[in-house]
Order: structure tokens, then C-alpha cells, then sequence
């Protein structure tokens, strides 16, 4: 391979992986958001991202509804779902038994649920195409060549990080959170509604969930099955630390260039085991993740 | 005499069993408001227990707890704050990634305000004066942008205190407040307390260990001892009392003692 090829793969791989790294990166958020205030590794993050996806497509294709309806719109159905779902299911699963594989079971279960909601409505049942809400013209970065939708959907994903990251250093909300995320019991006894901060954490990672699948869904075939893609987005936690919000986003854009560099150098097939080589390769040098802080050591 | 006002506090007949185990028997104790009172025992005898019933983190089998004559025995401990109830930790309980300046700021969660502008607001500015007085009551000046985690464990103890106090408490329950403390740090400690009860009509319900700071800060102690009350009085009349020397020496030392 001469150089001038390397150099263009090298620039073409960062490039396409910046994109799809940084909807990893919303999807790797959205479950360590859950997980650092629920303990709870959320299994239905994928599914929550694939119906936010066809509910937006029914509103925009089936109802014809405008864009500046229809995006708040699957905005709030996320929302309210994911929060009503922590307030009424898991409430009741963590009361009956404290034991936290009980809750990954009910998240499980409602993976199943959404999966079988949207094939029930019959719009899962062949693949379909999103619209694109940006045009698809050629853009050059460098000499890597994407479209106009990509860069659309690395800018939007920056600007949702960028509110998360405000959200929670500088409000009273997002200082609850992390004092939930930290010691639930003192947050409690310094007068923080635990139920309440609970439903918010849960209906944001929907939402943030949800702008996900309306960036990628217009660059893949919509499917039943499209949830799958949360896979990558656990691999980007994981290399990130699984706690650590930094580490989710750097996780999702290692994880996407990744992804890209090996599909471009070595094969389009050996793509789907790039995520779990960059997984053991974190985790043999740093066991904790890239961000995970320090390896705890319990006296005993 | 503050014995003779209404108590801030009564814990009246407080039993708590786990499964067989039961930790506290028919126990009642009155606090009286701008008081200082303790409670001590030895290891085991019940009392972080009760200071768990008190906050409400666990639920008592039977007994009544009453702060300021309203029964607070089925509100839920997110509730204490609100009524005025603060406490520290025995085991530290801090926010610990967070720094010294936001672990108080959580500590006065409620009282940051409602408005769209203090709720988007990092460090609430009405807040501000308030945050600064505590720090500088409790001596963490010299750390308000320091992680918790990255205090020694004397100046962690202090900012549970100074969280605690950014409740802005009527009743202060302190776990242990100088174990583990040095001698320059109790005596801190000793005076902070004092002139939280005498300036500012705090009352404060301490467990303590440390017996030179119980005698040199309480207006009564009560004492614990396998789950039940054994001796209840001034400083002075507990010391003397045989009961309490037998609970802590045990009954030979006593008679030779």
C-alpha cells in the first residue's frame, strides 16, 4: 500500500468515524447517564432508540407531519416514556426485590416490549428508509470525503453534548444528579426527591436516545432489528470507563474510528470485531476504562 | 432550666428489631431545644440505630418520633431537610467527587431557590454569603475548590459538618463527629459545637466516643447500653452513676474502681 493511499484511508477513516462516532457517543451517554444514577446497565437503550426512530418516521412520513413538530414531538413520546417506565416498573421491581439483576431483567423486558410494539404496528416488518433533513451533497475534509448530513449530524451531536455538559455542571437539576450518581442516601437526607431525579435521568437518555436515532436513521436501513447498533455504544462505554461521561464520548469516538480504520485497511468484513479489539486492548492497559478513575481498594 | 421547655425532639418508645436481633428496646429520649445532648454507650449499644430511626432511614416496629410536636415517624428521610433535620455520618457519607464548595451547595438544595434563574445557576449569588460563612465557621477555607475525596479525613468530617449546616438545621444529629480527630481538631470541634448551640439556638443530638468532648459540651447525656436506656442525667450525674461505670468497665473494675 503506497503512502499517498495510507494517508487517504488514514484521513478518510478519522473523518467518517468522527460521525458515527459521536451517535455512539449520544448512545454511550444515554446509558452511562442511567447507569451511574440507577446502578442499572439499561438493555433497552438500543430498543428506546429504535422506537424514538419509528415514531418519528410515522409522524414524518405516515402523518406527514411538519419537521418542527415532529422532532419535539418524538422528543416528549421518548421522554414521557422512559420516565413513566423507571416511575411505574422499576419502582415496583426494586420494592418487590432490591436485588439489581431483577432490574436489568425488566430492562430486558422492555426491550422485548418496544421490539414487539413496532412490529406489531406493521411498520417494522420490511426495512425502510428514513428522509434525510439535510441534503445529502458531497463534502471534502482534507481529502475525505463525506456529505452535507454528516456533517450535520457531528455538529448536532457536539451541541447535544455540549447541553449535557452544561446541564450538569451548572444547574441545580444536574447537580442533583451527580449527587445521586455519588451517594443516593446523603443526597437524600439533603432534601433531593430521588423518585423525581430518577424519571429526569431516565426521560433525558431517551431523549438523548431519540436525537441519535434521527441523526443515523437517515444513513441506514430502519429495522426492527436497528437497536443492535447499542453495542457499540456499550463497547464506548466500557473503553470510557462505564461511569465517566468524558470517557462515554471519547469511548464513542474511539470506538467509530475504530470501527472506520479497520473496515478501510484491513476488511469491510472485520468491522464488526473492531469494537470488542478495542475493548481488550483498553482494558489489558487500563482496566478501569479510559476515564473510570482510580481502581478502588477495599480494606478488609 | 431548658429541661423544663417542650422538647424539639421526643423519641418515644422506640423499638427496632433485625429479624431476632433487637438493636433498640422501649427507648425515649427528650431534647430539649438550644441543647446540647449525647448519647453514649458502648460499641453496639444501639445508637447510630436510633440516630437512623431518627432520620428516618430506618423504619422503626414500633415507637413515635415527634420534632417539634409533628410526628415525623412515616415521612421519608428526603423530607428531613425541610423540617430541619440534618446529620452527619459515623463512615463518611460526602459527595466525593464533588469539591468542598458544591458538597455544601447540595447541602442547601432546598433552599436554592425556585426561580429559572437560581436553578440554572452554578453557585446561586443569594447563597453566596451564607456558603462563605460556613466554610469559614468550619475552617475549610483553605480547600473550597478540593475535591472530598482529596481531604484528610479530619477536614472531611468537618465538611460533613458544614454540609450539614448549610441545611440550615434546627436539630443537628452528629454520628461521631471527633472520632478519629485529632486533639487540635476536637478542640475545634468543641468550640464550634458550643457556640452552635449557645449563639445560633441549635440543638444538637451527638453519639461521641470521646469523652473529654460528651463532659465538655453537653447539657445532658443519656446512655445506651444493649439497646436500652441505663442512665440519664447532667455530665456529671451520669459519671458518677455505678450503672454507666459498670457498662463501660464492667462489673469487677467497677467495685474495685
Amino acid at each position: 500500500m503506497d503512502k499517498d493511499l495510507i494517508l487517504l484511508f488514514l484521513q478518510q477513516g478519522i473523518v467518517s468515524g468522527m460521525v458515527v462516532g459521536s451517535v455512539y457517543a449520544l448512545l454511550a451517554l444515554s446509558i452511562v447517564m442511567i447507569f451511574k444514577t440507577s446502578e442499572v446497565p439499561n438493555f433497552a437503550q438500543g430498543e428506546i432508540f429504535m422506537a424514538a426512530g419509528y415514531c418519528a418516521l410515522f409522524l414524518l412520513v405516515f402523518q406527514a407531519t411538519p419537521v418542527w413538530l415532529a422532532v419535539p414531538l418524538t422528543l416528549v413520546v421518548a421522554f414521557a416514556g422512559a420516565a413513566l417506565f423507571r416511575r411505574v416498573v422499576l419502582t415496583q421491581v426494586s420494592r418487590a426485590s432490591g436485588s439489581p439483576v431483577n432490574l436489568v431483567i425488566a430492562t430486558l423486558g422492555l426491550s422485548y416490549v418496544l421490539k414487539g410494539l413496532v412490529r406489531r404496528t406493521g411498520f417494522g416488518d420490511t426495512p425502510r428508509s428514513f428522509p434525510a433533513l439535510v441534503s445529502t451533497d458531497g463534502v471534502m475534509i482534507g481529502q475525505a470525503s463525506i456529505t452535507r448530513l454528516d456533517v450535520a449530524i457531528f455538529l448536532t451531536a457536539l451541541a447535544v453534548m455540549a447541553f449535557l455538559f452544561c446541564l450538569f455542571a451548572y444547574t441545580k437539576v444536574g447537580r442533583a444528579m451527580r449527587a445521586v450518581g455519588m451517594n443516593p442516601k446523603a443526597a437524600r437526607l439533603m432534601g433531593v426527591d430521588l423518585q423525581r431525579i430518577h424519571m429526569l435521568v431516565w426521560g433525558l437518555s431517551a431523549v438523548v436516545s431519540a436525537i441519535a436515532a434521527l441523526l443515523i436513521s437517515p444513513k441506514i436501513l430502519m429495522t426492527a432489528e436497528m437497536g443492535g447498533i447499542v453495542t457499540m455504544a456499550f463497547a464506548a462505554a466500557i473503553v470510557g470507563g462505564f461511569t465517566s461521561l468524558p470517557g462515554a464520548v471519547v469511548g464513542g469516538f474511539v470506538i467509530g474510528i475504530a470501527e472506520n480504520l479497520v473496515g478501510l485497511f484491513i476488511s469491510s468484513r472485520a468491522i464488526v470485531v473492531a469494537p470488542f479489539v478495542a475493548i481488550m486492548l483498553v482494558l489489558i492497559v487500563r482496566p478501569q476504562g479510559l476515564f473510570g478513575g482510580r481502581v478502588a481498594i477495599k480494606k478488609v | 432550666m431548658p429541661e423544663l421547655r417542650t422538647p424539639l425532639l421526643s423519641v418515644e418508645n422506640l423499638t427496632i428489631a433485625f429479624g431476632g436481633l433487637v438493636a433498640v428496646r422501649d427507648f425515649s429520649i427528650a431534647v430539649a431545644p438550644g441543647t446540647i445532648h449525647a448519647l453514649i454507650g458502648p460499641n453496639g449499644a444501639g445508637k447510630s440505630t436510633t440516630f437512623n430511626c431518627i432520620s428516618r432511614l430506618y423504619r422503626p416496629n414500633a415507637g413515635r418520633i415527634l420534632f417539634d410536636g409533628q410526628d415525623i415517624t412515616r415521612l421519608p428521610s428526603s423530607a428531613m431537610a425541610g423540617l430541619g433535620i440534618a446529620r452527619s455520618f459515623q463512615n463518611l457519607e460526602l459527595f466525593n467527587e464533588l469539591t468542598v464548595y458544591e458538597n455544601i451547595l447540595i447541602g442547601a438544595h432546598c433552599h436554592c431557590g425556585a426561580s429559572l434563574r437560581d436553578r440554572l445557576s452554578a453557585r446561586p449569588p443569594h447563597l453566596a454569603a451564607e456558603i462563605d460563612r460556613i466554610i469559614e465557621r468550619t475552617g475549610l477555607g483553605a480547600y473550597r475548590e478540593t475535591k472530598a475525596c482529596n481531604l484528610d479525613f479530619g477536614h472531611q468530617k468537618l465538611l460533613e459538618l458544614a454540609r450539614a449546616l448549610a441545611i440550615r438545621p434546627r436539630l443537628l444529629l452528629l454520628d461521631e463527629p471527633a472520632a478519629g480527630l485529632r486533639n487540635r481538631e476536637i478542640a475545634i470541634l468543641d468550640g464550634l459545637l458550643t457556640d452552635l448551640a449557645r449563639r445560633d439556638g441549635l440543638t444538637i443530638l451527638l453519639v461521641e466516643h470521646v469523652m473529654q468532648l460528651v463532659m465538655s459540651i453537653s447539657d445532658r447525656v443519656t446512655v445506651l447500653n444493649f439497646g436500652t436506656k441505663i442512665a440519664e442525667g447532667t455530665p456529671q450525674e451520669v459519671k458518677s452513676n455505678p450503672a454507666v461505670v459498670e457498662a463501660y468497665l464492667g462489673k469487677e473494675t467497677a467495685l474495685h474502681g
